[in-house]
Order: structure tokens, then C-alpha cells, then sequence
């Protein structure tokens, strides 16, 4: 049992830390929404991190270093398409959607897009032009074209696992800005983190975080050993749980930030709004619980006492 | 990273399923039944185990023990926890009076106390809570009272597990009101068969044997019975809470039950409500992230550096899960789980698992103290 990650892979982790600071943290992506150039740093910080020299297919420790990217790049909801990029196909863009209700996000981007429903159907994709909002910032509308060749199922898995590292991401940036908050702020004489309640608040935050950071690399270590149809439910299941911990944590951090969290001069507001995407798409959480319901009942998601 | 437990862990699995298979029936469901087959049928069990060297098994062989390493012990908390634990009360004795004893027992106390509790023969309790010290042991009230080289006892313990089929109990007493909070308290090793001390069962919704009152009038003890120094029975308390800071694998009796029943439903699974069958699949996935915290504190055990909001942060979860999961079945099940009769769905184990879910986050230091551990590891203070 070995449940850290290797060494080589922190420190790749910590090289992108610091690289994604120089460029203003979560600052990027609240300037991207207005600045087309932001998103274009963004992309070169990555190709001089050597993003695009890894092979996310090749093998567990690739996998890892792409993981650990993609949770530094949560930390400050790097405003680029990275997921999508590592598993390009022939220099496309891969996005998971809805075919009901396509939608990419930073789907504006120059390129080819190649939209996979969960099942791994896959279509070419034309995206509109991207709209203002607040929720989503950078999602675009998309028109299913022609039908390409499904992509394996390993592709739509490694997509949902790493989507989740970067929902991890997030969430460890808000826990961490509302922990030093309420250490700081100071309501009827004493510091928000003396009142029993928010400290009961916040721990469970804590351990919802902790569960989804070890479920987050169990999950991508059975993408390695466990069977397709296991893993193809693990990875499912693993974006429900990553869903739900990175809504309850942010609904924990506004409550305890009060005012300032809804503004985007705080880190938290820019963050929640940013992460809207990825938690919706291509479906939300209790679409996705849904799906799992004939994994059950065909004993697909494994545990200690079903095997599939 | 590798989540594989290791050959020897997996076979030691099968083994164990292969053991309980043979030799606890379906409708087992633990110890603490009006039922004194049950009982029985545990210390049977338990002498099973030790013939093949499995009941002590996380024990060093220098006391008996098998050897085995954090994982094997792992597995085996998670397949007893999960089949209704059929060494019955006698785990107790085995996941923290015998290592507390190897600790901080004399050579006498050694040799007295490791060998029947390894070879199975043998049901401890404990006597720490009292009507006014819950979680706050340190408040304790049970005094003893210097008399020659000893001392006497009086007072009172409850919610004390097991007592009635006990053989003896580690008691704790206060032996210096006037010392600080950590140096009041002293353990003691006594049999519950001592003059002066009498059991009274509390009847409850958790079922017979799992709460007890304990009295101590006039109870003689002497220097030959103090488990470590006097006035450090707190640091014993601490060391037994972290030599099992995961506590019972609660998750693992919700994975087996969560998979009975669906199988038990059979295509009745598929007509439950859509929401219930949503929440099945949060259950297990639940089920799964308690289980890797839990693995999180092992792994942190056998490093050699353990942390307290790591084993909290663990117990918060499984709690909290064993809760849901019992409430889910519940409904899954309907009117049925109302019948806790061995003829009702899974021998009632529905039933079982909901009334004793509910202490879930009561029993073994409660979800509050857990809570504040985790806060004051990021926190600090309090």
C-alpha cells in the first residue's frame, strides 16, 4: 500500500505552483474573461511546464504527472482547456459532452474540437461564439458534425478523473482562503475560528476534502488494474463524489466568508464561478448518480464484497 | 501509488471468509443477543481462530501473537466487522487490553493476562464512562481510596459494554483528586468477580450486553492489579486509543450489507424508487471513501507517525456513513425492517445494523470530539 504520490510528481506539481503564481494566481482567470491574451499565457505557461510533452495514455506515472497538473491548475482555475488538450486526438481537442445539450468549455479557442459522450460516441464539434456570463465564463454552444471514430472508453474515464483533480484543486484553494479567513476575522471580540460552530463547519469541510483527495487517487490507480466496466464506473462515481464535496465545500467557504466571498475582489467568488463549468458538464451530479444506477445493479461498481 | 493490500492480506481474507463460512451460520448476528448460543458460538469461533494462530494475530510472537502486519490486521478488522464480528466481546481484549498490557503491564501481568486473551479464553470490558464523565474522562468520580498497600473502590461506570460476560475489566479510578487532570487517573485490572462489584444491564434499543452499569462498593485492589504507574492510567488510555485509532471497520459491514440486500432484492432492486436507488450508488461510494481514509490512518500507523485528526477524520467519516447507510436500508427494505426476528430479510441484520448505527457517533468518542480534533489541526487552539 503506498497511497503518496511519487516525488517527481510533487515537484512537477510545485514547478506549475509556482509558474501559475507569476502569472496572478486566480487573478488569470478573472482577467481572462475580458482579455483574450490571458488565456494565451495561460497556454504558454503550460507548453513551457511541458503539458504537451506528456502522454496521459502511456502509462501510471504519466497519468500522475498529468493529475497533479491538472490539481495545481484547479488551484487557480487556470483558464485553459488543459483536460481537453492532454487528450487531443490527432491535434483535436477532446471534450466530453451531452449530446443533448452540447456545450465545451473554452470551446472559443482556435482548433479542432472532438466532442465524446460518456460512451465514448464521438462527433467533430463547431463552436459558437462565446457569451458573456458570470456562471461559465468561457462555455460555448456546439453543433454535433460528423461522426468519428468512437474513443476508447479509457479516454472518457481518463477525462472524468482528471476533471476531478482539478475540481480538487479548487476545493483545496477555497478550504485553504477560508481557513486563514477565519483565523483573521474578528466578529464579537473574537476570531471566527474560536466560535465552535465554525470550527465544526470547517471540519467538515476538511474531511470531505480528504475523502475526495484519496478517493481522487485511488480512482486513478484503478484506471491501471481494474477492469473496463469497474473502472468506467470508478470514474464515474469518483466525478459524482467530486461534485458534491467541491459544492458542499464552496457553499461551507461562502457561509464563512460572508459578504466578501461573492465578491470577484476575493479569490472564492472567482473561483466558484469558474468551477461552475466543470461541475456541470457534460452532466451534473445527480445525472451522473443516475447513470451509476445499472452499474449497481449489474455489480459494477466494485467494493470489498462485489466484484464485477 | 498501489492500493493492493499484498498477497498476504488477500489470502488472509479468503482464509478468514472460508473459516466464517464454516463455522457461523447466515443468521449470525454477534455476541450481544438474549440468545446464550451466541455467545457460545463466538468462543468457539475465537478458539478456532487462535488453533490457526489468526485471534491475536497483529500480536508479536514474543506474546503469542501471529506477527502480522498493519494490513493483515486490517483485513482482519474489516471481515469480522463486516460477518457481525463472530469473535464476539472478545475483540476488545484483543485490539487494545492485550497491547495495553504488553505495554505497560509487569512481567506477572504478562504472563497472567496475554495468554488466555490470545488462546480466546477469556472476555474483558472496560470501565471508564460514569454518569458524569462521558467524553470528559478526565471528570471521573470513581475514587480509590489508599488502605494499607492498596486501595478501595467505590463508585459507579456505565454504558459498560459486555460487562455481564466479563471476566474482568480495565477499571478506571481516580486515585489523587488533587493531581492535574492527566495525573489523576489510574487503570486497573480487576476481576469482575471481586467482592463489592455488581453489573446491572440497561435494556436498550442497541439490544442486551451492549450497556451496562457497573458498581463498585467497597472493591479491594492492590498494587499487584494497577495496569502501568499510578496516576498514569491517562497515558495508557492514550497509548490503547492509538494502537486502535481506526476503530471498528464499520464501513465494511455497510459494504457487505449494501451487497446482501441487493442481491437479496434481486429484480425488486430495480423497482425501487429512483431515489433510493440514487442514493444506493452515494452509499457505496461512501462506503469506498471511508474505507480509504481508513486505510490513510493505517498507513500513517505503520510509518510510525500517526496523527490524531487523521484517525478523526477517518471515524468522522465511516460514522457518519454507518448512519446513512443504515437509514437507507431501512427504506430499501420497507415495513420488513420493522421485524428483527431471525425470519425477517437478512435474519434481521437490518434491523441490527440500524438500532446499532445509531450510537455510531456517540460510542467511542463521540463525532463532536472528532470534529474538534480535525478543527485543531488546521486551526490550532482548542
Amino acid at each position: 500500500m503506498l497511497t503518496r504520490l511519487p516525488s517527481d510528481v510533487v515537484a512537477f506539481g510545485a514547478s506549475a505552483r509556482d509558474r501559475f503564481a507569476a502569472l496572478g494566481g486566480v487573478g488569470l482567470a478573472l482577467r481572462a474573461e475580458t482579455d483574450p491574451a490571458a488565456r494565451a499565457a495561460a497556454g504558454e505557461a503550460l507548453a513551457e511546464l511541458g503539458a504537451w510533452d506528456i502522454d496521459v495514455r502511456a502509462d501510471a506515472d504519466e497519468l500522475l504527472a498529468a493529475a497533479e497538473l491538472c490539481r495545481v491548475a484547479g488551484t487557480v482555475v487556470l483558464p485553459y482547456p488543459l483536460i481537453e488538450q492532454l487528450l487531443a486526438v490527432e491535434g483535436n481537442r477532446l471534450a466530453l459532452v451531452d449530446p443533448r445539450r452540447p456545450r465545451i468549455d473554452h470551446g472559443d479557442l482556435d482548433g479542432g474540437w472532438l466532442a465524446a459522450d460518456l460512451d465514448g460516441n464521438t462527433r467533430s464539434a463547431v463552436t459558437a461564439t462565446r457569451r458573456p456570463a458570470k456562471l461559465g465564463p468561457f462555455v460555448t454552444r456546439a453543433e454535433l458534425d460528423a461522426e468519428s471514430a468512437p474513443v476508447p472508453l479509457g479516454d472518457v474515464d481518463r477525462h472524468l478523473v482528471l476533471g476531478s483533480w482539478r475540481l480538487l484543486g479548487g476545493v483545496d484553494a477555497a478550504l485553504a482562503l477560508v481557513t486563514e479567513h477565519i483565523k483573521v476575522r474578528k466578529q464579537f471580540g473574537q476570531a471566527l475560528a474560536e466560535f465552535q460552530t465554525v470550527r465544526f463547519a470547517l471540519a467538515d469541510a476538511v474531511v470531505a476534502q480528504r475523502g475526495l483527495e484519496e478517493l481522487v487517487k485511488y480512482t486513478t490507480w484503478r484506471l491501471g488494474v481494474a477492469t473496463p466496466v469497474a473502472r468506467h464506473a470508478d470514474a464515474i462515481a469518483l466525478r459524482l463524489h467530486a461534485d458534491e464535496v467541491a459544492t458542499q465545500v464552496l457553499r461551507c467557504c461562502h457561509q464563512l466568508l460572508g459578504a466578501i466571498g461573492f465578491c470577484d475582489e476575493h479569490d472564492v467568488s472567482v473561483l466558484d464561478r469558474h468551477m461552475q463549468a466543470l461541475l456541470r458538464l457534460p452532466h451534473s451530479a445527480e445525472a451522473l448518480a443516475e447513470r451509476l444506477v445499472p452499474a449497481v445493479s449489474a455489480g459494477e461498481l466494485e467494493s470489498l464484497f462485489v466484484t464485477a | 501509488m498501489d492500493y493492493d493490500l499484498g498477497p498476504d492480506a488477500e489470502a488472509l481474507r479468503t482464509k478468514l471468509r472460508a473459516l466464517i463460512a464454516a463455522h457461523i451460520p447466515d443468521d449470525f448476528l454477534g455476541a450481544c443477543t438474549d440468545d446464550p448460543e451466541d455467545l457460545a458460538l463466538t468462543e468457539r469461533f475465537c478458539k478456532t481462530l487462535a488453533a490457526d494462530n489468526l485471534l491475536a494475530l497483529a500480536w508479536p510472537e514474543e506474546f503469542g501473537g501471529g506477527g502480522g502486519d498493519v494490513w493483515q490486521q486490517t483485513v482482519v478488522r474489516e471481515e469480522m466487522w463486516a460477518h457481525h464480528e463472530p469473535r464476539g466481546p472478545q475483540y476488545m481484549g484483543i485490539n487494545w487490553v492485550g497491547p495495553a498490557i504488553m505495554r505497560h503491564g509487569s512481567d506477572v501481568q504478562r504472563g497472567k493476562h496475554l495468554p488466555p486473551i490470545a488462546d480466546g479464553e477469556v472476555i474483558w470490558c472496560q470501565g471508564f464512562s460514569e454518569p458524569e464523565a462521558g467524553s470528559d474522562l478526565a471528570s471521573m468520580r470513581t475514587q480509590a481510596t489508599v488502605d494499607g498497600d492498596g486501595w478501595v473502590i467505590n463508585g459507579q461506570k456505565v454504558w459498560t459494554s459486555y460487562a455481564l460476560m466479563a471476566q474482568w475489566c480495565v477499571l478506571a479510578a481516580c486515585t489523587d483528586p488533587t493531581a492535574s487532570a492527566s495525573r489523576r487517573i489510574t487503570l486497573f485490572l480487576l476481576p469482575m468477580d471481586r467482592a463489592g462489584v455488581t453489573t446491572r444491564g440497561i435494556p436498550s434499543m442497541l439490544g442486551p450486553h451492549h450497556l451496562n452499569e457497573l458498581f463498585l462498593d467497597n472493591v479491594r485492589v492492590g498494587p499487584d492489579d494497577v495496569l502501568g504507574q499510578v496516576g498514569g492510567g491517562w497515558r495508557v488510555i492514550k497509548d490503547a486509543l492509538a494502537y486502535e485509532r481506526v476503530g471498528i471497520a464499520r464501513y465494511a459491514r455497510c459494504d457487505s450489507l449494501l451487497a446482501r440486500l441487493r442481491e437479496s432484492l434481486g429484480d425488486e432492486w430495480d423497482r425501487l424508487p429512483g431515489g433510493l436507488r440514487s442514493r444506493w450508488v452515494r452509499a457505496m461510494i461512501d462506503v469506498r471513501v471511508a474505507r480509504l481514509l481508513a486505510y490513510t490512518a493505517v498507513a500513517q500507523q505503520e510509518s510510525g507517525q500517526p496523527d490524531d485528526a487523521t484517525a478523526s477524520i477517518a471515524r468522522i467519516a465511516t460514522t457518519r456513513t454507518d448512519q446513512s447507510v443504515a437509514e437507507l436500508l431501512m427504506e430499501a427494505v420497507g415495513p420488513d425492517g420493522l421485524e428483527g426476528d431471525r425470519h425477517a430479510v437478512l435474519h434481521g441484520a437490518v434491523d441490527d445494523h440500524w438500532r446499532y448505527a445509531q450510537a455510531a457517533t456517540v460510542a467511542s468518542g463521540t463525532i463532536e470530539v472528532q470534529r474538534m480534533l480535525v478543527a485543531r489541526s488546521v486551526l490550532g487552539g482548542r
